[in-house]
């Protein structure tokens, strides 16, 4: 445990764009946060926001053009991946760093059997012989609760939850230090998804990886998340422990994302849903990107940058509520 | 009172080359006027089918569907385009069910022409304006193009559309599922409000089991295509007797961190309606089955207005 107090995976001032149709996307707007070893890192927001632009360019994977990262700076283990040359970085891709695509429909090769799509990467990364990473990919489907002799099987002949689970496989066959979960239980159903939720934490908690969760859904921050950042246009608004957030949400936004979840518990006759819509990435309103919807916007949130204002030890949150705290 | 929708022993199979999908088997139930139910389950359990055949967009394979007493199941012609006056559907995809080159004023004038009850096109104008402030299209995007709208905005145009003609019965097959929470929950409010001043019943199809919990009064729980428990909203939520249902209540991501997740863990994973055997189907996942679940199972009443299908269901509890 005592090495886990080491920062692992720091991003510094993240930016990224888009260009379409001459106008430009501001995706990722100056965004930081760090990462410990074996820790897990929520990125809720909702569509649009950002969160799958952030992972993807820790990764480098971005297609550019339409996508530039304007700066920033994304050290793992004391290296400095952003500048590492290209080739460099395909041997970090899959190996140190891997990730869970969203869609496990479209993440696998429909034409390659599933246990070649995993001991590709690990004859990529690992120096061993076909026969051997056969037999590790094996054991790899057996670790995702699916039998070594479906190796030969093509995607097609999976259901959704067990394509997942292959693209979980993959992902974790050459033991990466940093995964990124881009909505790995999106599209499955809830009961799969416990399963695949279990299965994930499990794996974390023997090979001691770190995490990057990306999601809407609340619950499932809830049941795996140690730290939880609030993503909006872009921004990360609001960033905390679990039990800051859950307990304590700070940020309008994340209250308002709280607020129009129906509860299991309560009795409430009528959802509170937050106003308005998401801005629009090529014109970002001016101050606070969350002015327009907020309950609460003064003068002061219209107009430049809004600071990250530290609510409580360790809880950050960018809104001029909590300046007095602060000061 | 006599309930506005009697479904009987409703059945509808498909035909696939591994042989014959039982997508809906069996199931029976009521819906009375100007009443929620929730039609639960994962995704490939028939819900949608269900919603589908009960307003006649798919023919029945066997079965009866009651409207106002009548049965209706297989209805034609002229019958048919009253009836479809009467039962209308929301789709859940607000980005396939528009078509893409019609502006959104004339996806809700269509129903509007072609039920004949307007004599003028300035009556249609009004009548389809008045649609959309209901529904709240902003003046500004009434002239717009599906693609041009999010999805929150689309979905109100599939609502407007499906309220055109005053239906008497909507089928709210997964109206929110692609829509994101916030935008979820306008939308959920919008629908509920619009029940409360018009009276419809909606018969709502999702896999949320939040959003069902807070729409519905009754709500039924389906497995590969059977009904395996239908009760009162809150009497399911405060007691779930199926072994299914309570798997499926455990494995909801809770956002009250406080309480432990304590998850009934399934076996494996959803098998297929396909030349289904005899019996629970949920049996192959059940924690709790035994020889006795290869029988056939029948919807009893356990509680009052509680109906379970499994015979195990007094040992489980």
């Amino acid at each position: 445990m005592s090495e886990k107090n080491q920062t692992f995976l720091e991003v510094k001032d993240l930016t990224v764009i888009y260009t379409a149709n001459k106008k430009i996307v501001q995706a990722v707007n100056h965004v930081s946060f760090s990462l410990k070893k074996g820790e897990t890192l929520g990125l809720v927001g909702e569509t649009g926001a950002g969160k799958t632009t952030i992972a993807r360019s820790i990764l480098r994977i971005l297609p550019d053009p339409p996508a530039k990262m304007l700066g920033g700076e994304i050290t793992m283990d004391g290296v400095k991946i952003s500048a590492l040359s290209e080739e460099e970085m395909r041997k970090i891709r899959g190996g140190k760093i891997s990730m869970i695509f969203q869609d496990p429909m479209t993440a696998l090769n429909p034409l390659i059997c599933v246990g070649d799509q995993i001991s590709e990467g690990l004859m990529l990364h690992s120096d061993i012989s076909r026969d051997e990473a056969r037999k590790k990919a094996g054991e790899m489907l057996e670790m995702v609760g699916i039998p070594a002799s479906r190796y030969v099987e093509y995607p097609f002949e999976f259901s959704g939850g067990m394509k997942q689970r292959v693209v979980i496989a993959m992902a974790l066959a050459c033991n990466p230090d940093l995964l990124l979960a881009d909505e790995p239980t999106t599209a499955l159903d809830v009961t799969i998804q416990a399963q695949v939720l279990d299965l994930i934490a499990d794996l974390q908690k023997k090979l001691h990886t770190s995490m990057i969760l990306i999601t809407h859904d609340l619950g499932v921050v809830a049941q795996t998340c140690d730290n939880v950042a609030t993503v909006y246009a872009g921004e990360i608004i609001e960033y905390g422990t679990k039990k800051d957030l859950f307990l304590n949400p700070c940020h309008p936004y994340t209250v308002g994302l709280f607020d129009s979840l129906p509860s299991m518990v309560g009795d409430e006759e009528r959802l509170k849903p937050i106003a308005g819509l998401m801005p629009d990435p090529t014109d970002l309103p001016q101050g606070c990107k969350f002015n327009p919807r907020c309950p609460y916007a003064t003068e002061k949130c219209r107009s430049g940058e809004v600071p990250n204002f530290e609510v409580s030890d360790g809880h950050f949150c960018r809104c001029w509520k909590y300046a007095k705290e602060a000061i | 009172m006599e309930p506005l929708i009697e479904v009987k022993n409703l059945k509808k199979y498909f035909k696939v080359p591994a042989g014959i999908n039982h997508a809906v088997d069996d199931v029976s139930f009521t819906i009375n006027a100007g009443e929620t139910v929730g039609v639960v389950g994962e995704s490939g359990c028939g819900k949608s089918t269900l919603g589908r055949t009960i307003i006649h967009l798919q023919e029945a394979t066997d079965g009866q569907v009651l409207f106002h007493g009548k049965n209706v199941t297989h209805v034609e012609g002229n019958d048919l385009k009253q009836l479809r006056e009467k039962m209308q559907i929301i789709f859940q995809d607000p980005y396939s069910s528009l078509n893409p080159r019609f502006r959104v004023e004339r996806t809700i004038y269509e129903p509007l022409k072609n039920s004949g009850r307007f004599k003028s096109k300035e009556a249609i104008r009004q009548e389809g304006q008045r649609l959309m402030d209901l529904v709240g299209i902003d003046e500004r995007l009434r002239s717009s193009f599906p693609h041009e709208l999010d999805g929150g905005r689309r979905q109100r145009v599939g609502i407007a559309r499906a309220l055109a003609l005053n239906p008497e019965f909507i089928v709210c097959d997964e109206p929110v599922s692609a829509l994101d929470v916030s935008i979820q929950a306008q939308v959920l409010n919008l629908l509920m409000d619009l029940q409360d001043q018009m009276g419809m019943a909606y018969m709502f199809v999702t896999h949320d089991l939040s959003v069902v919990r807070h729409i519905s009064d009754n709500i039924c729980v389906m497995y590969l295509g059977q009904l395996v428990e239908k009760a009162p909203t809150r009497e399911l939520f405060r007691q779930a007797l199926h072994p299914y249902t309570k798997a499926l209540f455990s494995a909801i991501p809770s956002t009250d961190i406080t309480k432990p997740f304590q998850r009934v863990q399934l076996k494996s994973e959803l098998t297929s309606a396909i030349n289904p055997k005899p019996g629970c189907r949920f049996a192959p996942r059940c924690p709790y089955a035994t020889e006795a679940c290869a029988q056939p199972q029948k919807l009893e009443e356990i509680a009052p207005n509680h109906f379970v299908s499994c015979c195990r269901v007094k040992e489980v509890n």
